[in-house]
């Protein structure tokens, strides 16, 4: 456990009432949900941040950021909740004649028309298509209001998924898996000789030799040891 | 406990891996993960045992009670093991009455330490034919990252092992230790990919087909086994991991007399 | 309540069986990531209590008889593992179990902004592992902070403490004994950042002076608690 200590008194949590958001070149600003972030008349509620009775408040436990005047949180953990547009790896669930349900990792199963399929299938043979179990490359292309939504595979590289492996990250990491332009992804393509897709619900399709998705998976797994580290001063 | 879906793509990769010898995780064959193991860890538990392998990790807690004798055995006390699974330590694990699942798990524990013969149920007669003490182990999972049967026999024995009768409380005479003659463990094999691995995580068991317990007592003598899940197995591959096991169950034996002797 | 027999809860001194004076908070120490599987967890030990809470989701709302079609619904489960207090507790059903875990809900569901998630569910399990007294508390606040943990987006955290009343002494944060033999009690769920309530309940029996003081303590202890919470969410200072 984590010192048998009561109650650090938090410097950070006491003076933003006073002071409001720093700016962020300083040591990141670690939030937790409930604190105070400032005037709401100064500032604009970003993501994971609320405007109550004039004051920012902090929604969600994570990094504080404040760029261009839009104080945000940078959270710790979140949940997968489908965008449109969105690129993602989904599981075939299930199916009718004519439709998928494809697990991408959201609160609700997708729905895959047999329009938006990658092929078309006669009467009864929608699982030649794809089989329950098939792992797909797919686009969200469309969320309703209730939270339902609707996934492609018409597009550049959508496809079904044969071969390699897929591994799972927390979303949020994804912009330290992806880097800075692309970066690193691009240099674990190289080293590992690997392809590898990164879908926006934090699930990463790694295809190549097995040596390279061996070797893609142990950077991934370390590139996870490390954030949870860098961050946080370790998880327990 | 709901049924998660299995990807195809995982089954395919597993096998691929087990081709060459490899396991997703970069263990060996037979390499369990690290084993932590605490006793003595439930103030309100007579005796009581913390296990974690990997990210699975339980707890076991051993409680006292007294019962009248079973009219056919009027010398004798008893032993119930309860193993609960309950929502808390996985997804897939759901609230409301024992899963088949939980009583498979609960029943396999109970039989490896009761068959073992490591408790002497004679021991906890206090008065013949009135009075005698009922044993009650409650297996408990925190968190299930697959082989929850391996750590909740290792946290059974170990919570047994250090279990203190409360007799002052019960007003039946001193407290003292539970007489606990044998360390029984338990050994699960699964098989992924096409071959037995040892400590399957859950990644393992979502990718993998059957799987087959053995608990083995002090002398190597087999106390229980149990097969489940689907799947075929040869006696070949039986001789291999219970060959495996005995030594696996000989390592993990010390441990818990380790963890014993630091109290 | 009622009825000490020999037991003294508190001396002449003004101080407690556990050695505590009477406006004083039991040890509280909290960590997150103990249920590594979930999404977000916590662990408190609060005095001799232990308890964990798991939070799992949000997903799909079953059975459909359960969905909003305009919020989440918190599933909450309170729950006493068999071996957290001297006797053992029977698993299965259990109407004290049931009211805990529906106060409780409605406590959490208060904060938690459930609008951003129809027809979906978030499953919070609490699990009392070792109990002395104020488990319900004990189980609020750990459930707290294992959704924040767990990145679902709240307004704040709740804080649930107890104080009550023993020897016609109030006292701040009930231990076993003063729980057993006292004469009132006085759980509630606090909001820290505004001193807002969302979780109240109290038995037993308290003059106008002695309520308003034991709420007072109330207040003063969820304030140590709270900082508790947000050094474990901050990651700790080593």
């Amino acid at each position: 456990m984590k010192g048998g200590s009561v109650a650090r008194l938090d410097n950070m949590s006491g003076d933003n009432g006073a002071d409001g958001p720093r700016r962020s070149r300083q040591a990141p600003l670690l939030v937790a949900p409930g604190d105070d972030l400032g005037d709401s008349g100064e500032y604009e509620a970003g993501h994971g941040v609320l405007a109550i009775n004039g004051r920012l408040r902090a929604l969600k436990q994570g990094r504080m950021n404040n760029r261009g005047g839009t104080v945000s949180i940078e959270p710790r953990r979140t949940a997968y909740v489908p965008r449109p547009s969105d690129l993602v790896v989904g599981y075939i669930e299930g199916c009718t004649s004519n439709i998928w349900f494809v697990d991408i990792g959201g609160p609700f199963n997708a729905i895959l028309p047999m329009s938006l399929g990658p092929s078309k299938a006669e009467f009864g043979g929608i699982r030649k298509v794809l089989d329950i179990g098939d792992a797909i490359l797919c686009r969200v292309q469309e969320v309703e209001e209730n939270h339902s939504s609707v996934v492609t595979m018409k597009g550049m590289g959508l496809r079904a998924i044969r071969s390699g492996s897929v591994e799972e990250i927390d979303p949020h990491l994804l912009g330290r898996l992806i880097g800075r332009g692309g970066n690193n992804l691009r240099q674990l393509k190289e080293d590992t000789e690997c392809r590898v897709v990164a879908g926006d619900n934090g699930r990463v399709w790694l295809d190549g030799d097995l040596a390279g998705i061996i070797n893609a998976r142990d950077r991934l797994n370390a590139l996870l040891t490390e954030a949870k580290i860098d961050d946080f001063g370790g998880d327990v | 406990m709901s049924i998660p879906l299995v990807p195809n793509l995982l089954r395919a990769h597993l096998a691929e891996l087990a081709a060459e010898d490899k396991r997703h995780d970069d263990r060996g064959q037979f390499q369990g993960r690290d084993v932590e193991l605490e006793v003595n860890c439930l103030p309100r538990a007579e005796g009581s045992a913390r296990v974690r392998m990997g990210d699975t990790i339980v707890l076991a807690g051993v409680k006292f009670q007294i019962m009248t004798p079973y009219p056919d055995r009027p010398n004798e006390g008893g032993l119930m093991c309860s193993a609960e699974v309950r929502p808390v330590a996985g997804r897939n694990w759901e609230a409301g009455p024992p899963s088949a699942e939980s009583i498979e798990l609960g029943r396999v524990v109970d039989r490896g330490i009761r068959e073992s013969g490591c408790i002497n149920t004679e021991d906890l007669c206090i008065i013949p034919g009135e009075k005698a003490w009922q044993v009650i182990l409650d297996v408990f999972a925190v968190s299930d990252d697959g082989n929850l049967f391996d750590a909740f026999g290792l946290a059974a024995i170990a919570a047994l092992r250090n279990a203190t009768v409360p007799a002052e409380r019960f007003e039946v005479g001193e407290d003292m230790p539970l007489d606990v003659s044998k360390t029984p463990i338990m050994c699960s094999y699964h098989k992924v990919g096409g071959r037995f691995v040892y400590d399957a995580d859950k990644r393992e068991e979502l990718g993998g087909d059957e799987r087959i317990h053995i608990t083995l007592g002090d002398d190597d003598h087999v106390h229980s086994l149990q097969k489940g899940l689907k799947g075929i197995f040869t006696a070949a591959e039986f001789a291999e991991i219970n060959e495996q096991a005995r030594s696996r169950c000989a390592e993990l034996r010390d441990m818990v007399n380790n963890a014993l002797e630091g109290e | 309540m009622g009825g000490y027999g020999d037991v003294q809860c508190i001396d002449e001194n003004g101080m407690r069986l556990d050695g505590r004076t009477k406006d004083e908070v039991r040890p509280v120490s909290i960590e997150t990531g103990v249920v590594p599987v979930a999404d977000g967890s916590a662990r408190i030990r609060w005095g001799l209590n232990d308890c964990i809470a798991a939070v799992y989701g949000p997903m799909e709302a079953h059975p459909r008889k359960i969905q909003r079609q305009d919020r989440a619904v918190l599933d909450v489960r309170y729950n006493m593992a068999p071996f957290s207090t001297t006797d053992r507790i029977r698993p299965g059903f259990n109407r004290r179990s049931r009211e805990i875990s529906k106060v409780t809900a409605e406590a959490l569901e208060s904060v938690v902004l459930t609008e951003l998630y129809p027809r979906s569910k978030i499953r919070v399990e609490i699990e009392i592992i070792c109990a002395e007294a104020g488990t319900r508390c004990a189980g609020i606040t750990a459930a707290s902070v294992a959704l924040a943990h767990a990145g679902i987006p709240m307004t704040d955290m709740v804080v649930s403490v107890a104080s009550g009343k023993v020897h016609d002494i109030v006292v701040c944060d009930l231990n076993k004994e003063e729980d057993n033999y006292g004469e009132a009690d006085l759980p509630m769920g606090i909001l820290p950042n505004t001193g807002e309530l969302v979780f109240l309940q109290m038995d037993g029996d308290l003059s106008p002076e002695q309520f308003q003081q034991a709420w007072d303590y109330n207040m003063e202890a969820a304030e140590v608690i709270h900082k508790e919470m947000v050094r474990a969410l901050k990651g700790g200072d080593e």
